[in-house]
């Protein structure tokens, strides 16, 4: 009787460890591949490494965008702050000025250098007219 | 119509059999032609359902107008129950009245489908109308929807998802029951692998959507919604590995019962984070807090009621035997673990945004890189756990010196390929190599398994040999085309040839094209390629009529190996165009091996519900 328990004790003990480590190096991984995600006004507030990926989400400012061949480059607003934002490519149907938008990318010298840009869409794919989510 | 429903109520409280038999058929052929009635509405353009109003149009050819019932909210969940409601007609009628579990699992089934009704009641009444004055016209369905694919995408998927019902179902009944010498497991593999393939066919065809339609050039973004079909679908495949190694033996009996009650449990869980718009997605749905609320309640019900018999029934359940080392059990149930943790962690990938924000008051999103430091060593990982699992034998210890002659063909072959691969395409990623590594293993020597069944009448489950080729074809898909594909933006006017690898790619023509329901701006490329052959491509712009959004329309020229792919962006002031091009390598392979996975699937099906007969 007394072997049987000593031998589910361990094997239960197994278990938990390994599942420890598991959710462990699960969670390590989690961590170190957030993206966060900020307005224009909290984005010069907050103490954001260049080597780290952040979403910023915001209005496209009208009449900021600029575009050179395949580069284009904008700013974002929340009314309250705003960042300039440099990209080398498509922009997506729904992106325009006034409307929402959400860049995901690196900071470097206040410029958001862009790895992708997203307009917004709701169920029916409309531009939103201003709700970005804070 | 709320009247026709309530017959569902009936066939619990009534325990004859037969009875609940009739009772279940009647009320759902009753149920049923309500949703003929609905789809003779949408045809006949009938605007006075607020439903129909808003996501028809009188423009609309008839096939977009059935499928705009499931192109949003009320109507999806009208199809949901639809499908749930059949998956117990058919199990009604193709199970005869004699067997023990059959009463209470059309029971399960009632009470799910009346919870699903009430909600849809409730909370999103497909019927609910606009009295009295119907609008002349409705709204139109949105544009990327109105596709051939989509319009099949939804019910697909929705099959899959519901399909688990009957194991689920089954699993309840059992525990109810609590008599071990039932063997439910041996009747409900073949349905469980039929929905298995609905499964992998309605997610292999929304990611084919998205390819072409969206224009991003992608097959999978790790998107919340898509997540939510993926984990039903591998604890679905978990699922149905551990139910092929139950229905032997007693073995692995409680694995198969909670991956019977997770699978179905996921699949519900789906329908709450699509519904309720919860999780903030590129493609979120409906935002709407009263049905998320609802669905939860339901969901936390029906998984928290299924535990709580199951950890009643849990000395019952308790197998005497034990799983022998090296055998076949013993590598399902390491798989089972490795699925389970593909689960949890994309589970969490998932929830964690909402986690996170509720904790630290700070939005945040869990993209790609995440899941690919996840998915890929433990898929991996996985796979040669699968490849040691081709030699083994149910509850037998296997001999490891069985292993070394066809491990030496397959692992050289393989070997040599893979060295070509670094050589000659001077691909170095790790990953990408271990990933072309094993899946050509696993591949290589599935073949030769298939030489033995054919030249030696060797025996092999040979529907599942495919299967797995389809698992090792996907692996290598995925690698290569994660590692060769590429893209580029061009900035193009009309007339002018730009080069990219070694194609020319020339601009020779724009013109307006006028639409059904839209109007389009088409452009025309030239290709040459370093062989000197030309193809045309038109990528396109179109503007919709009725809600007056713009959509890309992609060009795509599809090869043996590569797509070409192209969309265009905006037009700059000095009149060019910037193009988006995009050579996408195995993109093709990797639904191909989906549908040799979906065709093995049902074939599996079909002769194990023979083998029954």
């Amino acid at each position: 009787m007394k072997a049987i328990r000593k031998e589910r004790l361990i094997t239960v003990l197994l278990i938990l460890a390994t599942s420890a480590l598991g959710s462990f190096l699960i969670i390590r991984a989690l961590d170190s591949n957030l993206d966060f995600f900020f307005t224009p006004s909290e984005i010069f507030n907050e103490d954001i490494p260049n080597n780290k990926r952040i979403k910023v989400g915001g209005m496209v400012l009208e009449g900021s965008v600029l575009r050179d061949k395949t580069n284009i480059s904008f700013v974002i607003t929340d009314y309250k702050g705003s960042i300039d934002v440099r990209f080398d490519g498509l922009v997506p149907d729904l992106f325009k000025e006034g409307s929402g938008v959400v860049v995901l990318g690196y900071l470097k010298d206040e410029t958001l250098i862009a790895e992708d840009v997203l307009a917004k869409h709701d169920e029916n794919y409309m531009p939103p007219s201003i709700d970005i989510k804070n | 119509m709320c009247f026709i429903f309530s017959f569902f109520l009936n066939s619990k409280d009534i325990f004859i059999i037969n009875l609940v038999s009739r009772i279940y058929t009647h009320s759902f052929f009753i149920f049923l032609s309500s949703f003929f009635i609905y789809i003779w509405l949408a045809i006949s353009d009938n605007f006075s359902v607020l439903y129909i109003a808003q996501h028809s149009n009188i423009n609309l050819p008839v096939f977009y107008k059935i499928s705009s019932i499931w192109s949003a909210h009320e109507g999806s969940m009208f199809l949901w129950i639809i499908f749930l409601t059949s998956w117990g007609a058919v199990y009604n009628l193709l199970t005869s009245n004699d067997q023990p579990l059959k009463a209470k699992t059309l029971g399960v089934i009632s009470i799910t489908s009346v919870g699903f009704l009430l909600f849809l009641l409730l909370t999103s009444n497909p019927f609910e109308t606009i009295l009295p004055v119907p609008p002349e016209n409705g709204a139109d369905i949105n544009p990327v929807l109105q596709d051939p694919l989509l319009a099949i995408h939804p019910p697909m998927l929705y099959m899959g998802y519901v399909g688990f019902v009957i194991a689920f179902g089954q699993a309840i009944a059992f525990l109810f029951e609590g008599n071990t010498n039932i063997r439910w497991e041996k009747q409900v593999r073949s349905w469980s692998v039929v929905s298995w393939s609905f499964l992998t066919l309605g997610i292999a065809l929304g990611s084919w959507w998205a390819y072409y339609e969206l224009g991003w050039g992608g097959y999978w973004f790790w998107d919340p919604v898509e997540n939510v079909a993926l984990m039903p679908w591998l604890a679905a495949t978990a699922f149905i590995h551990s139910l092929s190694a139950s229905s032997k033996s007693s073995i692995l009996r409680i694995w198969t019962l909670l991956l019977s009650i997770l699978v179905f449990s996921l699949s519900l869980f789906g329908a709450f984070i699509v519904r309720s718009g919860i999780i903030d997605s590129v493609h979120s749905f409906a935002n709407d807090p009263e049905r998320g609320l609802y669905l939860l309640a339901f969901i936390g019900l029906l998984v928290m009621i299924s535990l709580l018999l199951f950890s009643f029934r849990f000395n019952l359940l308790l197998s005497n035997k034990k799983i022998i080392s090296l055998s076949k059990e013993s590598f399902i149930s390491i798989n089972n673990i490795l699925f389970g943790t593909l689960i949890f962690s994309t589970m969490l990938g998932v929830m964690y945004p909402l986690i996170y924000e509720f904790l630290y008051d700070q939005k945040i999103s869990v993209g790609a890189p995440f899941y690919n430091a996840i998915f890929v060593p433990i898929t991996l990982l996985a796979c040669i756990f699968l490849y040691f699992s081709i030699d083994t034998k149910w509850q037998q210890s296997f001999n490891l010196k069985s292993l070394y002659r066809p491990s030496f063909l397959s692992i050289t072959v393989s070997g040599i390929i893979v060295f070509l691969a670094f050589y000659k395409l001077s691909i170095t990623n790790f990953w990408t190599l271990s990933s072309l590594l094993i899946g050509l293993i696993i591949i290589i020597r599935y073949l030769i398994v298939i030489y033995f069944y054919f030249a030696h009448k060797k025996f092999a489950n040979l529907y599942s040999v495919i299967a797995h080729c389809g698992l090792g074809l996907l692996i290598i898909s995925i690698a290569l085309n994660n590692n060769l594909s590429s893209e580029r933006a061009l900035n193009i006017k009309i007339n002018e040839t730009e080069i990219y690898k070694d194609h020319q790619v020339s601009f020779t023509n724009l013109k307006m094209v006028p639409g059904p329901n839209f109007d389009s701006v088409q452009a025309e490329f030239l290709i040459v390629n370093p062989n000197g052959k030309t193809y045309t491509l038109t990528p396109e712009k179109r503007k919709y009529f009725a809600r007056g959004q713009v959509t890309t329309e992609t060009a795509i020229r599809a090869f043996f190996l590569k797509d070409i792919y192209m969309t265009i962006g905006d037009q700059l002031d000095d009149g060019s165009w910037i193009v988006n091009i995009q050579f996408n390598m195995f993109i093709r392979w990797i639904w191909f091996s989906a549908i040799i996975m979906v065709a093995a699937g049902f074939l599996l099906a079909h002769s194990l519900s023979r083998s029954r007969s």
